[in-house]
């Protein structure tokens, strides 16, 4: 292999870490979003966090290789499939982040529910199901798709 | 440097054969992070079968299927190894998966049991692998 191919490897390993963890955590969400008590909310919360992880090294792999790949094969810094996926990864960031945040909420309301009896909440119910908060980290997945889909028809190449 | 004149035809077949692939590797991990802790927590279980059945299974097809159309389109790897390892991952594959639909049924239904999720965890933790590999194979294409 030589050093194009190896490149594009870890680039392709760190799409597979952020693709393969949107969709493992997008299972384990509409799972949270099917559940009542907080402890098993909560369970779900502490398994996303795997993903999270993978998401998170999975971003950072595919952008710094991506960079590399950039410099060492025959593309144009300026060509508009890259400087769209470079917006869209900023784009994904700040959605995951912003709707990671208000989950945190969500999860550290059901660790004090458990803790006070593990009842179920309409309040936990509430937070949930925010459409924002769905919509944030959803539409992040989403946008990582059209990321991927720049990668393969590379417009203005 | 072929991946950077790829014809448009060759693009969507592509696209969703990675996609697909991405999203077997994220759906096969979740059914063995789901299996593990369905150890501590057994109404994960449906969860587990729900996922092999409704995300695994269809993802992988989305794989294979957009892997024949990619194929059939792109003269590119004919007889190489990386490409009958793709090959190999894929359709051997759909064994493993049928297996752990079939031990998460099981798992599903007799919630006493540990072995079945066990073996689901075994199974699925291995196709994982093997996805894991074929990806190298794929993308890296060592050989060509």
């Amino acid at each position: 292999m030589d050093r194009y191919q190896w490149l594009l490897f870890f680039h392709v390993t760190g799409a597979f870490m952020v693709l393969g963890g949107a969709v493992m955590a997008g299972i384990l969400n509409v799972s949270a979003l099917r559940r009542e008590r907080p402890s098993e909310i909560v369970v779900l919360f502490r398994l996303t966090r795997y993903a999270v992880t993978s998401i998170t090294v999975g971003m950072v792999v595919a952008l710094a290789f991506g960079l590399w790949l950039v410099s060492d094969a025959d593309y144009g810094w300026g060509d508009t499939w890259i400087v769209l996926a470079l917006i869209l990864w900023f784009v994904a960031n700040a959605l995951g982040g912003i709707g990671g945040k208000r989950d945190k909420r969500a999860r550290q309301l059901a660790e004090q529910l458990v803790a006070q009896g593990d009842q179920p909440s309409a309040e936990l119910q509430t937070r949930l199901r925010d459409p924002v908060s769905l919509a944030l980290s959803w539409g992040s997945g989403i946008v990582v798709v059209g990321i991927l889909a720049l990668m393969i028809w590379k417009p203005g190449a | 440097m072929l991946a950077i004149v790829r014809p448009d035809s060759w693009n969507l077949p592509l696209f969703l054969h990675v996609l697909g692939a991405t999203a077997v590797t994220g759906a096969t991990a979740a059914t063995v992070v789901a299996a593990a802790a369905s150890q501590k927590w057994p109404w994960l279980r449906p969860l587990v079968f729900k996922t092999s059945v409704g995300v695994v299974l269809p993802t992988w097809l989305l794989m294979r299927l957009g892997g024949a159309w990619s194929d059939s389109r792109e003269p590119i790897g004919d007889d190489s190894t990386w490409l009958g390892i793709g090959y190999l991952v894929g359709d051997a594959g759909l064994i493993l998966l049928i297996a752990v639909a079939i031990f998460s049924w099981i798992g599903k239904r007799r919630p006493e049991k540990g072995w079945p999720e066990k073996a689901v965890v075994g199974i699925a933790g291995v196709y994982f692998v093997a996805l894991l590999v074929a990806m190298f194979a794929m993308s890296g294409k060592p050989g060509s």
